[in-house]
């Protein structure tokens, strides 16, 4: 069967394909740094919630990047030495446009504050395009778009999960071509794949990736918890909040309510929670250098020296995440356990002023650490 | 008037890496000099706090070689009567986020301070005790190092140089 | 979880105007199990709760986290707030009047969710031949039911509290489970500590009573968010309590090694009663009256029916005012914990054919025993304990001697010497250490501790009991536990061969032996010559146990009081023995058995009230 859809679909081949995940990967990730860089700003003992709220976000970050990384797996892609996660060009350079190649709106590294909370719902802010419908609209070539989708530099998507969709849609015009030629996409070894006893708190279920139908359950699970399932309800497929509307929780001061046993009528309605308050107290932050470069900090200071092994640190965390992935899913909870130590870390520079800059606070440095450097 | 933005503060910053063996940047990274330079001098009153400062910054302006600096801090400072006590409280507020109540012996001798008892500092205060990083540890009950890290070897050792 | 919870807590006149098919009294686990397992079945059920009000927010939970961290003193109940109202032993010293001739002590927590906020969360099975000991050993007694009676609700308690740990490290010791079973989680991995101590002790063998014993290490099975084991439940694996994200309302991660499971688990890795009961409230069919101290059992002196519960409602838990309620169900079930189960039915009144109300009381005495490692092995890193050795929790000598269990402490030297606090004090004021030396001086002071704590046995004896008596009450004017405690040469004999075993285990690991009894101490006792020290370990247990007859037992199998058929007394209170085993996951486990009891009396009263047609409100 030939429909529209299929004709305008990007995803061709399997290289294709794995392109697409590689990009996938760099997308799920390019967001944690931020989060990561606004959780930490907090001061400890206020923001409980905010706090929490953006943590749990976070969290299903990873786990989006998991599940990338097993259907990644599964089409039998591999992670060779300086690629993927460890690519120099993986961690995009703060302030960046989303890899998706949308233009309208840069992330950046900032502290807790409106502002940034406000980015962050655009991060996962929602847009439906019907079936029959071009996911990607032409626009002006933007610095991302080369690597990301397959060589056709004149399209970005509007959100991450009309990108997803594009995947999914790939995904099952590759499986059929494969069945038709008597092959089998998902030829990956399924000991690679990540299962679900190295679940995250409330990170929802790792879904190992075997076949079409795993593989299109795990991109609709990060696809439904970044925006909900459909635009005028707060909750995704698993009844849980999606992430813009537990990000606007935290402007608005105020819980969402979802209905477990009816969540279609007797849940709250976008923009308007009824749940409990809580506090936001925006000032209970560390005054932070925005978008920190290693150039931001003297030669010689300790505030330097730290900022260059918070990189070392994170980068090794990468560097075992990746392992992880690569065909040892039972290294993936000691790897998450190095976020632990990241966190102090990067408190510890966050409480230092950088010297000759009274007034503003060190703070994290996300870069991959280059080999030659060390 | 001494408080955070007066050099006495930086006098304590730089006691406080003596006493504590921790950097600058470490104590820093607490987020709770601050807080703990304040409720010092709220307890023992800016004038005492303040002369103990000046004394140790005296030494440091003073100093030429690293042991005759070890003595006098132990002789004008540590073995003071007035300020070995309060010294010995300082390295307690870094390394437990305790300040404890000093000794009846002082006491009698310098005057019994209104808010002088034995309390944490704040909770906040509590988990950046600089005893749980001297051994290489989690404060009990913050900061979890991560499932397993446990079964790992200590990331301390003896005689590290 | 539902973030519509039902509004739950109900005042005095509502109470008052309901009928429930079931008053249960306590909100800890035990008390939790049955209301969550009577309520989904349909059933409505009235909780009174002694303490106040305590939301099941993160925000409330981590108010418990922040006094934690402001107190000075950090014993176990110190997250917890006080309240003069409801006392416990471990906030006010005088709670128990201890009437000796030895001293009981201990901990528990009067809050919602009870002890298991502080436990420490160790889920051992018990043995089976610990149901029978009189028949096999001659020694304390026998339970009317059997490990097999028992198996099916150890899996279900199992399942509850989310039990991490290794079957067939269990099987070793001993334990037996059904064919192809394995706990809900993986093991907690061995600590570094753990495996230096048993890289040179495990195989080494002692003699005891002829029978040669070799030290084996195994970890414990925890009540301890781990790794989810794939295979439980047939392949179907297994999900974490405590496990969501979008609403802080039920929160529990991974264990993290926050080294703090006593007093609290900051990220709520740890079971505790609060989940149970969050399932419970949902139902939409629980009330709870907070701030109610039950201080009367009524029944009907013809037929032995309890009729009513009567309690005292505090309006400010720093006001002894209070008004006086009562509460009428079908079933009622006292669930508050071994002491106060007995003050409360002692106080009531109640018939007492076997005069046993009180009697048998146990707990489990704790011998330590401390050390410097030769080498830095890290303290205080990761769940308080996780392994241990199980070597001496069966065999021949249980006619001479008591079981026990033995821990290696990943906490350090705490509990015998409040380590790591007095270390720092002593290298400050005494050694006068400062800057690189004091750091120094600190790794080498606390980071090669080793503390091993035996758990022994204690059997059943008569005249250990909790009484009650008219001079002494607490500011509500209910009675306080009056306590008569020995440790007979059964226990004693064992607390000290415990001794032999440490300096054993310390000489294999050429470690400098540092234990000290002080003679000083309360709690210290000279058995053949050598002075100890015992510790209670705050598992009370016995005073109501289960029987045959209602001459030699306060409660049937099913915990049902012999004199009063519609009471059912829950909690440790029924164990006849306790082994060498922590109690809870026993208690839990006799909870889902004898809620199933109830269900069957309830459903053959109204066979027609099916849970599907009742309403939730």
């Amino acid at each position: 069967m030939t429909t529209i859809a299929n004709d305008l679909r990007l995803i061709k081949t399997v290289d294709n394909l794995k392109n697409y995940l590689i990009a996938a990967m760099k997308i799920e990730h390019a967001t944690i740094p931020p989060y990561m860089t606004a959780l930490y700003s907090i001061k400890p003992g206020t923001n409980l919630e905010a706090f929490h709220i953006i943590r749990g976000v976070a969290v299903e970050e990873m786990l989006h990047l998991t599940l990338v990384a097993n259907v990644y797996n599964a089409v039998g892609g591999t992670f060779e030495p300086n690629t993927a996660l460890l690519a120099p060009d993986f961690i995009p350079k703060y302030p960046s446009y989303l890899p998706t190649g949308s233009t309208d709106f840069q992330v950046g590294l900032g502290k807790f504050s409106q502002e940034t909370v406000e980015t962050f719902r655009k991060i996962e802010r929602s847009q439906h395009v019907k079936e029959d419908e071009p996911l990607v609209a032409s626009r002006a070539l933007e610095e991302y778009l080369f690597d990301i989708i397959g060589y056709q530099p004149n399209r970005s998507f509007y959100t991450i999960g009309l990108f997803y969709t594009e995947i999914i849609r790939g995904l099952f015009a590759l499986d059929k071509e494969y069945q038709q030629k008597g092959e089998n996409l998902f030829c990956g070894d399924p000991k690679r794949q990540i299962t679900p006893e190295y679940y995250y708190n409330g990170g929802g279920d790792i879904i190992p990736v075997t076949d079409i139908d795993s593989a299109i359950r795990a991109l609709t699970v990060i696809q439904e918890q970044g925006e909900g399932s459909t635009n005028d309800r707060i909750f995704d497929a698993e009844r849980e909040l999606a992430h813009d509307y537990r990000f606007q929780q935290i402007l608005l001061g105020q819980y969402y309510v979802i209905d477990k046993d009816d969540p279609t009528t007797k849940s709250d309605q976008p923009n308007q929670p009824t749940g409990k308050h809580f506090t936001v107290d925006w000032d209970s932050v560390y005054p932070i250098k925005e978008n920190a470069a290693l150039s931001d900090y003297p030669d010689g200071s300790e505030v330097r020296q730290a900022a260059l092994d918070f990189q070392s640190a994170y980068s090794e965390f990468l560097t075992k995440i990746q392992y992880s992935f690569d065909g040892h899913p039972e290294h993936l909870i000691p790897a998450v356990g190095g976020m632990f130590r990241l966190k102090e870390q990067a408190n510890t520079l966050m409480r230092n002023p950088i010297p000759g800059t009274p007034g503003v606070n060190a703070a994290p440095i996300f870069r991959i650490d280059q080999p030659s450097l060390s | 008037m001494i408080d955070i933005n007066s050099p006495e503060f930086e006098y304590f910053l730089n006691l406080s890496v003596v006493l504590t063996g921790f950097s600058r940047f470490h104590l820093q990274g607490t987020g709770v000099a601050h807080l703990y330079f304040e409720t010092i001098r709220d307890i023992l009153g800016e004038e005492l706090f303040g002369e103990l400062l000046n004394i140790f910054h005296g030494l440091e302006l003073e100093k030429t070689e690293q042991s005759i600096f070890s003595d006098r801090l132990r002789s004008e400072i540590l073995a003071s009567e007035k300020f070995g006590p309060i010294t010995r409280n300082i390295i307690k507020v870094w390394y437990m986020a305790t300040w404890y109540a000093l000794p009846l012996s002082w006491r009698d001798v310098f005057g019994t301070k209104e808010k002088d008892r034995t309390f944490i500092i704040s909770p906040q205060a509590y988990p950046e005790g600089l005893l749980w990083t001297a051994i290489g540890v989690n404060p009990p009950g913050a900061k979890g190092p991560g499932y397993g890290t446990w079964s790992e070897p200590p990331l301390v050792s003896l005689n590290q140089g | 979880m539902s973030l519509n919870r039902e509004v739950i807590n109900v005042d005095c006149e509502t109470v008052f105007n309901t009928l429930y098919d079931a008053v249960i009294v306590g909100t800890g686990v035990a008390g939790a199990i049955v209301a969550k397992e009577l309520s989904q079945q349909g059933k409505r059920v009235l909780i009174l709760e002694a303490t106040v009000e305590k939301d099941f927010t993160l925000a409330g939970f981590q108010s418990y986290v922040e006094t934690f961290y402001g107190a000075v003193e950090k014993n176990p109940n110190s997250p917890y707030p006080t309240n003069p109202n409801v006392q416990s032993p471990t906030n006010y010293q005088d709670y128990f009047v201890e009437q000796g001739p030895m001293t009981l002590s201990g901990s528990y927590t009067r809050v919602l969710g009870g002890t298991t906020l502080h436990w420490e969360a160790k889920t051992p099975r018990m043995l089976r031949e610990d149901f029978k000991l009189y028949k096999t050993y001659g020694q304390g007694l026998d339970w009317p039911i059997s490990y097999d009676d028992i198996e099916p609700y150890y899996r279900k308690a199992e399942y509850e509290l989310g039990v991490c740990g290794d079957v067939d490290e269990q099987k070793k010791l001993g334990v037996e489970f059904a064919p192809g079973y394995v706990f809900p989680m993986k093991k907690l991995p061995p600590s570094y500590l753990d495996q230096k101590v048993s890289e040179k002790v495990e195989g080494t063998q002692v003699k005891l009573y002829d029978q040669d014993y070799t030290i084996r290490f195994s970890t414990f099975p925890q009540a301890r968010n781990g790794e989810p084991n794939p295979d439980y439940d047939h392949g179907n694996g297994f999900v974490p309590h405590g496990v969501t994200t979008v609403h802080p309302v039920q929160y529990g991660e991974r264990c993290q090694g926050n080294a703090n499971c006593v007093p609290i688990c900051p990220v709520q890795a740890k079971y505790d009663a609060r989940r149970t009961l969050g399932k419970a409230f949902e139902t939409g069919r629980v009330h709870v009256l907070y701030q109610a101290v039950a201080y009367k059992v009524e029944h009907n002196s013809e037929n032995g029916h309890v009729t009513a519960i009567h309690y005292k409602h505090y309006k400010n838990q720093n006001s002894g005012e209070y008004t006086i309620g009562t509460a009428r169900g079908t079933l009622y079930v006292l669930a508050t914990n071994a002491i106060e189960n007995a003050r409360l039915l002692l106080g009531s009144e109640l018939l007492n054919t076997s005069g046993m109300i009180g009697r048998h009381l146990m707990d489990h005495p704790f011998t330590l025993a401390w050390a410097l490692m030769p080498e830095v092995t890290g303290t205080m890193r990761g769940p308080l304990v996780t392994s241990g050795i199980g070597t001496f929790r069966k065999g021949k000598f249980r006619r001479n001697q008591s079981a026990f269990a033995v821990d290696i402490h990943n906490d350090g030297w705490g509990w015998a010497t409040g380590s790591p606090k007095g270390e720092l004090e002593d290298a400050v004021d005494n050694k006068h250490k400062y800057g690189q030396e004091l750091r120094q001086t600190l790794i080498s002071r606390v980071s090669r501790q080793l503390l091993l704590a035996f758990m022994c046995e204690l059997l059943p004896e008569y005249s250990n009991r909790v009484t009650i008596d008219p001079n002494y009450k607490d500011k509500l004017g209910n009675y306080r536990p009056v306590i008569n405690f020995n440790l007979p040469d059964y226990s004693r004999r064992t607390l000290a061969y415990t001794r032999k075993v440490s300096r054993v285990i310390f000489e294999r690991l050429g470690a400098e032996d540092f234990t000290h009894y002080d003679s000083r101490d309360p709690a210290y006792f000279v058995f053949e010559n050598e002075g100890y020290v015992y510790k209670g370990g705050n598992h009370f247990s016995g005073t109501h146990i289960m029987g045959t007859t209602n001459k030699n037992s306060v409660v049937d199998t099913y915990l049902r009081c012999w004199d009063h058929q519609n009471l059912f007394l829950v909690g440790a209170g029924s164990m006849p023995t306790i082994g060498s085993s922590n109690t809870t996951l026993t208690i839990a486990a006799l909870s889902f058995r004898v809620a199933e009891e109830m269900l069957r009396e309830l459903n053959s009263i109204s066979p027609n009230l099916q849970p599907a047609t009742l309403p939730a409100r």
